[in-house]
């Protein structure tokens, strides 16, 4: 049987602004097993975004439960999340997000900075391979600025793999993307799930969505049934 | 093992111009705290060495009233009421060291071709003494050449050069106010006392000439003295205030002396001097706080500038203890360089601007110290409370 990855029960999620609350989810729940590839649409402002940065442990829900790899981490601390996201899980950004002044090299190497370990040469070897397999064995020692932005995409997603993680989540990983290039970054996405590797994306565009195995559309914090 | 460094604190050097603005913003606070502050130490060393001519063990007593003024005695009137009895009198005294009755004017002095106009110090043997002259050449006065009215003189260091250049001096007759005299002794450079008077630029002859020949008065100017024991000053003080009051017969209020101590003149000089340290002082640290803020600004400014690292840096797993520390390293990295810099740059424009304006060199080891302290403080400061603000902002904020 394969195990639940991602067990999420009744999360809620509100913000205030001055005395304004906007509830952003209203009852989440989800399950992702292990291999699985969730495509999680919606329109802007549905709480695509405030989920996935919940199960990234970048946001807390303010009630529900949720079980990361048979663990309750709804209740972490920073520290505590701040371990499990350097371990288990990889983020991929719309905007990328490398650090400006890095190499593409060096950005691959930077989660490995928070892992309390030297930084070893077998590490080096495995971000070479890493950009080797993603086309960029003649860009490692670009700078961001230097690269375009397919190819930044792909050092981001270099970088989210760095540490093996079990779950791979993209934030409208193409968003900045034209299709072509789109394309090219889908297919890596589904070739990374077919060895094994679990992926949620969040996107407002079909075509992207259609990579995944599944797909759950949400609407006012809540899914909607299928 | 370097990529590690590299990955941390590669950032520093990413914006070069922000990088140098910080660096200069300490170089300008240490620097300017450091030069000031030698200024306001020399100043100090200056007076104090000027009061070594002028001993803490010396009395001076003159005739009329004085008044100290800008660090100078000052006689506001001439009197002709102190004698060279009143000197005799007051040797009776137990305790004193040296004495000398001085009568002392201005005069012109002739050797061959050269004249120059100079002050005349009419005085005893016992005056070079008293003043801790060192003789270059020749010899002091003898008791018998005082009281026999012999016409010799010792000249001070710059009228002997003036006069002579590098020539020999002793055993050549000059004239002074058209006498002859014979020079039997040379001072070295004494400089400045604490008078302000050149202490160089001046003749010293036999004071009973000086009254007779030459002035043609019946009394004298002042009377030196020093005294064995410098705790007994003030007694002394009052005795030889008991006695001249009571041979003048003259009341307290309308006294026709004066008596001064070296430390009186030390303390309005000492006044002087402390003002002008207080103010190079809050101005120092007045440009040390500009220097400061201006980091404290920039610094501000570079952590705003990288939100989006430290959010990037958190959403890798960074926990916030580490970012702090990164940042702390870096603030550490730019104040202890400007630091370091401005210190050089300091010392160097103190050993050149001091010998500028005739200070004496020093090395100010106090203010270095308070001001590699201080800055090393404010860019810690600097640094770590923009970074600490920004880590407590969620990563999601950052990351926006």
């Amino acid at each position: 049987m394969v195990k639940d990855l991602v067990i999420l029960k009744n999360i809620t999620k509100a913000y205030q602004t001055g005395k304004v609350i906007y509830p952003v989810l209203n009852g989440i729940d989800l399950e992702v097993k292990e291999g699985d590839f969730l495509a999680i649409m919606g329109a802007s402002g549905s709480g695509k975004s405030t989920l996935l940065n919940i199960i990234g442990l970048l946001d807390k829900p303010d009630s529900g439960e949720y079980f990361f790899d048979g663990q309750e981490v709804s209740k972490l601390n920073k520290k505590e999340s701040a371990y499990i996201r350097n371990r288990k899980i990889g983020f991929v950004f719309q905007a990328f997000h490398l650090v400006p002044w890095a190499t593409a090299l060096e950005n691959v190497l930077l989660p490995l900075l928070y892992k309390d370990e030297e930084i070893t040469n077998e590490d080096k070897e495995k971000a070479l391979e890493l950009l080797k397999r993603l086309g960029l064995e003649k860009r490692i020692n670009a700078k961001p600025s230097e690269l375009s932005g397919g190819e930044q995409q792909r050092v981001a997603i270099a970088r989210a793999l760095i540490n093996n993680p079990r779950l791979l989540l993209a934030d409208e990983p193409t968003g900045n993307l034209d299709s072509q290039t789109t394309q090219e970054v889908m297919s890596i996405f589904k070739e990374l799930n077919e060895k094994g590797l679990t992926v949620i994306i969040v996107t407002h565009d079909p075509e992207v969505a259609k990579f995944a195995k599944r797909i759950k559309l949400i609407k006012d914090g809540v899914f909607i049934k299928q | 093992m370097l990529i590690k460094y590299k990955l941390l604190w590669g950032g520093l050097f990413y914006k070069k111009l922000r990088l140098l603005l910080s660096v200069i913003g300490i170089i300008i606070g240490v620097s300017s705290l450091l030069l000031m502050n030698a200024f306001g130490e020399a100043a100090k060393i200056k007076t104090l060495k000027e009061i070594e001519t002028f001993g803490p063990e010396i009395i001076m007593v003159v005739a009329g009233s004085v008044r100290v003024h800008g660090g100078r005695a000052i006689q506001t009137e001439i009197t002709t009421t102190l004698k060279p009895s009143d000197a005799e009198a007051l040797r009776k005294i137990k305790d004193i060291k040296y004495l000398s009755p001085v009568f002392n004017g201005d005069g012109v002095v002739r050797y061959l071709g050269n004249t120059l106009t100079t002050i005349i110090n009419g005085v005893n043997e016992e005056y070079l003494l008293l003043r801790k002259f060192p003789l270059l050449e020749g010899r002091n006065f003898l008791i018998d050449e005082i009281l026999g009215y012999k016409k010799v003189t010792i000249l001070g260091y710059k009228v002997k050069r003036e006069l002579f250049g590098e020539k020999n001096a002793i055993g050549e007759v000059i004239r002074i106010n058209k006498l002859p005299f014979r020079v039997i002794g040379v001072i070295g450079p004494v400089g400045i006392d604490a008078s302000n008077v050149d202490q160089d630029d001046q003749v010293l002859i036999p004071w009973t000439v000086a009254i007779s020949a030459l002035y043609n008065v019946d009394y004298i100017r002042s009377i030196y003295l020093s005294v064995e024991d410098i705790s007994q000053i003030s007694a002394i003080k009052e005795r030889i205030n008991e006695i001249l009051v009571k041979r003048h017969q003259v009341s307290e209020k309308n006294k026709d002396f004066d008596i001064v101590k070296a430390e009186d003149i030390l303390e309005v000089k000492t006044q002087t001097t402390d003002l002008f340290s207080n103010l190079i002082k809050s101005i120092s640290i007045l440009a040390l706080l500009t220097g400061s803020i201006g980091v404290t600004a920039i610094m501000t400014l570079s952590v705003n500038e990288r939100k989006k690292e430290i959010g990037i840096r958190k959403s890798l797993g960074a926990k916030d203890k580490e970012l702090l520390f990164q940042f702390l390293i870096e603030s550490v990295i730019i104040t202890i360089t400007g630091g370091l810099i401005g210190i050089f740059i300091g010392l160097f424009s103190s050993f050149i601007l001091l010998p500028l304006f005739k200070y004496p060199l020093v090395f100010p080891w106090f203010p270095i110290l308070t001001s590699a302290f201080l800055t090393i403080i404010f860019g810690i400061l600097a640094g770590i409370y923009p970074a600490y603000k920004a880590t407590k902002i969620d990563p999601i904020v950052l990351l926006r």
